[in-house]
């Protein structure tokens, strides 16, 4: 099991804390260590504003002693500060209560080999500092060469290298490391006396599929100007076109309502709807942690179950809620391997990619709006409400006509999930939670 | 003299002054204008209670140091927590490589001292209350949660208390410590009645000790109240969707204030020129009857401090007086590049984070109307009364999330309503606000404002106000 060892010096730090923590008087013990590197630079205007460049370790446990937990976090890996830590724990947890949930995973022999998935891309991380910035600049001066362009946020790059371990009292020992790097740029456009902004970014493992600065300064200039003079418009209720990046939100939305956490805190209105049909049969969604070269990727969880891939929702029927270990017993189901640190995470979540041409959902679309931007916070798993503030283009005739600001859209998440009109062909994984273009039957849109 | 920081900074830092001074020299060696060390060490303490029963207690250490680096506009910056003289020597190094020249400066001698003023003066330190003692009160806040109506079904209380200790200096002579205290008591319940379901949230905190709990707000009022807006939230109809007259509550409201003023008086959007405010400094961009100020200095408030994390002593700010655009929140750079004085709002999240402009405390100065008053002059419209949060653009667009609130008719609040989202211009929303209350009141010292990936504590606060008409994106 042990064939994956990167850092010797990391790995006996992690066992050293399990052994130390059982010594102690706990009956289980997982430690993380975390070792990142990060480099990140932002300019604006042609000249460098700020350049980043660091490491940093911590490391974080939980321990059960007569099934109480306690955890603690360091970033101080000093011997002295992580016994008095453990200590501590071990003294804490006697003064919480018994919790028949708790625990560790059940060992499993079946183990994901972290090769396999290709997370780190080491020419990502090699690439030499002049270059990252170059990249930035670059990005923002083909930008800044539109004379529609009237201001910039600036544009950044940032690149991260992160080594992961993790041990455990049940005989876990893994690392893995992973690469991730990410270019963007925001600009602000202005036309009669009225600003607008918008931007681009695009994240990846890998730097051979980083889009170039062309690309990102053409998304990012295009996206801002088809902004230009705004309209407002009247209250009503049409149907909704998510591009892309939005369809991302409303997917991390419907993610926040099948964690197995908010399942059993009753947080979610889809507690109760385990088997049921909850969508439009065209509306199938996964959650698939073993997609080579892909973002939300993962060998083991942080608990070390390993990663898989399930269905979520299978043309319209709930089949999973994603859980860690304590979410999956409270409930009575399995560990999906989704757990994130005390919490549960999704790994690629999305949307199946449908078979229409986006530019065809707008062709069909008699009246409607392309949401291109929502603001603001207004999301309830409770009850599945939404109500957020939104940019967008209005649709008339099967045509973009002009844009809009200054609204808000309103819908429910349950009701919405039974109204999808279309499913689009363009799923492009440039998040870890994607999804394609989806048009939804009707939303509510507060206007004038 | 007792000082506690200067304590902690030995004890965890191993690092004799004099070597201050080295490591600042070792950052400006390429040439810089300015450098600056942030030494911090953090220990956070939580408390779960979920299910009747104490889930989880957590403990957290926070060790690290932060260089920075200013030649010209540029800033450079490294951190590390290996804080070896071997490491901290490279991480000054990697600061320093913004500049590409050579410079030979041994700053002043720094003796780090506490600031003049001790905002935090504490009963009952996180330090000197047991386990037990604060497990009573996560116990207290889910008992009068779950209690309080047979409708309650879920309740999930949690206790954090923080203790930072900072050291920053620079090469300008400025070498400080603080000692800043958090606490935040928090209670979450959920109501069910037949297959509907509702959250309520409510809690309580801020730079206190536990003295707090027992004289300010009792945790019995938390969980009483998380558990009553559930309810409340049971019996309410969806929100109305148009234009209309929209009366703000006192205090939960301040997040308007906060969003639509705050963050783009924050000198950074200005001196970018991407803020719709760069050019109406001294002019007039709201109402005759909006005063607004960010002030750090509120003793025991969440957003406060007694110096910012550049080692300023922060500035209560006028930021709108009368109307009239009259301030900014500044941090060291931007003052620097727009040549005006630092107003100590240079905060960060941690040391591994470059300091940035923000606001603390937020608020708007009361008017004359009594709330009533105000209500009553409403024929139509919308009472926004609890908030979920805020997000605003450069341009001025921004929104709000209203959890819960209730329509107006012929001057009475009537059906409670439920999910809106606020949405307006902020110079033409801050030019309609036409009656401000006498009730100046602040949120819950339970807020966090999140900008460029960094969390700050922070809180805001506002009289009952009335908007002309607004936006509101209900459902219905």
């Amino acid at each position: 099991m042990n064939s994956n060892i990167l850092n010797r010096e990391l790995k006996d730090l992690a066992e050293w804390a399990v052994s130390y923590g059982l010594k102690t008087g706990a009956e289980e013990a997982e430690v993380t260590v975390i070792d990142s590197r990060e480099f990140e630079v932002s300019v604006r205007m042609g000249e460098i504003e700020q350049l980043v460049e660091a490491g940093s370790r911590s490391l974080g446990f939980r321990l059960l002693c007569e099934g109480k937990t306690a955890s603690a976090s360091s970033s101080d890996l000093d011997k002295k500060t992580l016994t008095h830590l453990i200590r501590n724990a071990v003294e804490r947890a006697q003064l919480g209560h018994y919790d028949e949930f708790a625990g560790l995973p059940e060992k499993t022999e079946f183990t994901v080999e972290p090769e396999s998935l290709q997370l780190y891309d080491p020419k990502f991380i090699s690439l030499d500092p002049k270059e990252k910035i170059r990249l930035a600049l670059e990005t923002e001066r083909i930008a800044l060469g539109d004379k529609r362009i009237t201001n910039s946020h600036g544009a950044g790059f940032e690149n991260r290298d992160i080594l992961g371990t993790l041990a455990s009292s049940n005989g876990f020992v893994q690392q893995y490391r992973e690469s991730y790097g990410h270019l963007s740029l925001g600009l602000q456009a202005e036309e009669a006396g009225q600003v607008v902004e918008d931007g681009w970014g695009h994240g990846t493992r890998f730097l051979n599929e980083l889009e170039s600065p062309e690309e990102i300064a053409r998304k990012a200039v295009n996206r801002t100007i088809r902004l230009l003079n705004p309209r407002k418009i009247k209250t009503q209720n049409v149907p909704i076109i998510f591009e892309p990046d939005m369809t991302s939100w409303l997917l991390g939305f419907l993610f926040s309502c099948v964690a197995g956490t908010s399942v059993f805190r009753k947080m979610t209105f889809l507690a109760d709807r385990l088997g049921d049909r909850i969508a439009d049969p065209r509306f199938t969604v996964y959650d698939h942690a073993l997609l080579p070269k892909k973002l939300g990727s993962i060998p083991f969880d942080s608990e070390g179950v390993p990663g898989r891939n399930k269905t979520v929702v299978d043309r319209g029927v709930l089949k999973h809620f994603l859980c860690d270990t304590y979410a999956a017993r409270k409930l009575g189901l399995e560990s999906t391997g989704n757990a994130d640190g005390g919490g549960v995470g999704p790994t690629n979540f999305f949307l199946e990619n449908g078979s229409i041409d986006p530019a065809d959902i707008i062709k069909a679309t008699k009246k409607g709006l392309i949401l291109t931007r929502a603001i603001g916070h207004g999301l309830n798993p409770v009850t599945g409400d939404i109500s957020r503030g939104a940019v967008g283009l209005w649709v008339e005739g099967g045509e973009i006509a002009y844009p809009v600001s200054e609204i808000t859209i309103a819908g429910n998440l349950g009701r919405m999930l039974e109204d999808i009109d279309s499913v689009g062909n363009d799923l492009d994984f440039s998040h870890s939670v994607c999804g394609p273009t989806l048009k939804i039957g009707e939303m509510t849109i507060a206007g004038e | 003299m007792i000082n506690s920081c200067a304590l902690v900074f030995k004890d965890h830092f191993h690092i004799p002054p004099e070597d201050l001074q080295t490591f600042l020299k070792t950052a400006l060696s390429r040439g810089g204008d300015f450098a600056e060390l942030f030494l911090e060490y953090r220990i956070f303490n939580a408390i779960l209670m979920e299910d009747d029963i104490i889930k989880e207690t957590s403990e957290s250490v926070g060790l690290g140091l932060g260089i920075r680096v200013i030649s010209g506009d540029k800033t450079g910056y490294g951190y590390t927590n290996d804080i070896s003289s071997q490491a901290i020597r490279k991480t000054a190094l990697t600061a320093a490589s913004i500049a590409d020249g050579n410079r030979d400066y041994t700053p002043p001698p720094l003796y780090p001292k506490p600031p003049s003023r001790n905002l935090f003066i504490l009963k009952k330190p996180a330090s000197a209350v047991s386990l037990a003692d604060k497990i009573e009160l996560v116990k207290s806040a889910y008992a009068s949660a779950q209690q309080h109506d047979s409708k309650i079904t879920k309740v999930r209380a949690s206790l954090t208390d923080l203790i930072q200790y900072v050291t920053i200096v620079n090469s300008e002579g400025t070498a400080v410590t603080d000692v800043r205290p958090m606490v935040k008591l928090v209670c979450l319940a959920v109501a069910e009645k037949g297959s509907e379901r509702e959250a309520g949230f409510y809690g309580g905190g801020g730079r206190v000790g536990y003295e707090y709990f027992q004289h300010d707000l009792k945790p019995e009022t938390i969980g009483r109240e998380a558990a009553g807006e559930a309810l409340h939230l049971l019996d309410a109809e969806p929100a109305p969707a148009g234009e209309m007259p929209v009366v703000l509550s006192a205090g939960h409201s301040g997040v308007l204030i906060h969003e639509a003023v705050g963050h783009l008086l924050e000198a950074d959007f200005i001196r970018k020129k991407t803020s719709v405010f760069w050019d109406k400094m001294g002019k007039k961009v709201a109402s005759d009857r909006v005063t607004i100020y960010d002030d750090p200095t509120i003793p025991y408030f969440r957003g406060s401090y007694n110096v910012d994390d550049e080692g300023i002593e922060p500035q209560k700010t006028l930021l709108i007086d009368k109307g009239r655009l009259s301030g900014l929140l500044q941090d060291r750079l931007s003052a620097k590049i727009l040549n005006m004085t630092p107003t100590g709002h240079g905060r960060r999240q941690d040391y591994s984070s470059i300091p940035i402009p923000r606001m603390s405390n937020t608020y708007i100065e009361h008017g004359e109307y009594d709330r009533e008053e105000i209500i009553r002059s409403v024929k139509k419209g919308f009472y926004a009364h609890h908030f979920q949060g805020g997000q605003v653009e450069d341009t001025g667009k921004f929104t709000f999330s209203v959890s819960s609130g209730y329509l107006i008719e012929d001057g009475r609040l009537t059906t409670p309503v439920k999910q809106a989202t606020l949405i307006g211009s902020n110079i033409a929303i801050l030019n309609s606000i036409e009656m401000v209350g006498s009730d100046l009141t602040y949120s819950l010292q339970t807020g966090i404002c999140g900008k460029d990936g960094q969390e700050a504590p922070v809180s805001d606060g506002c009289p009952t106000m009335k908007i002309t008409s607004m936006t509101v994106g209900g459902a219905r």
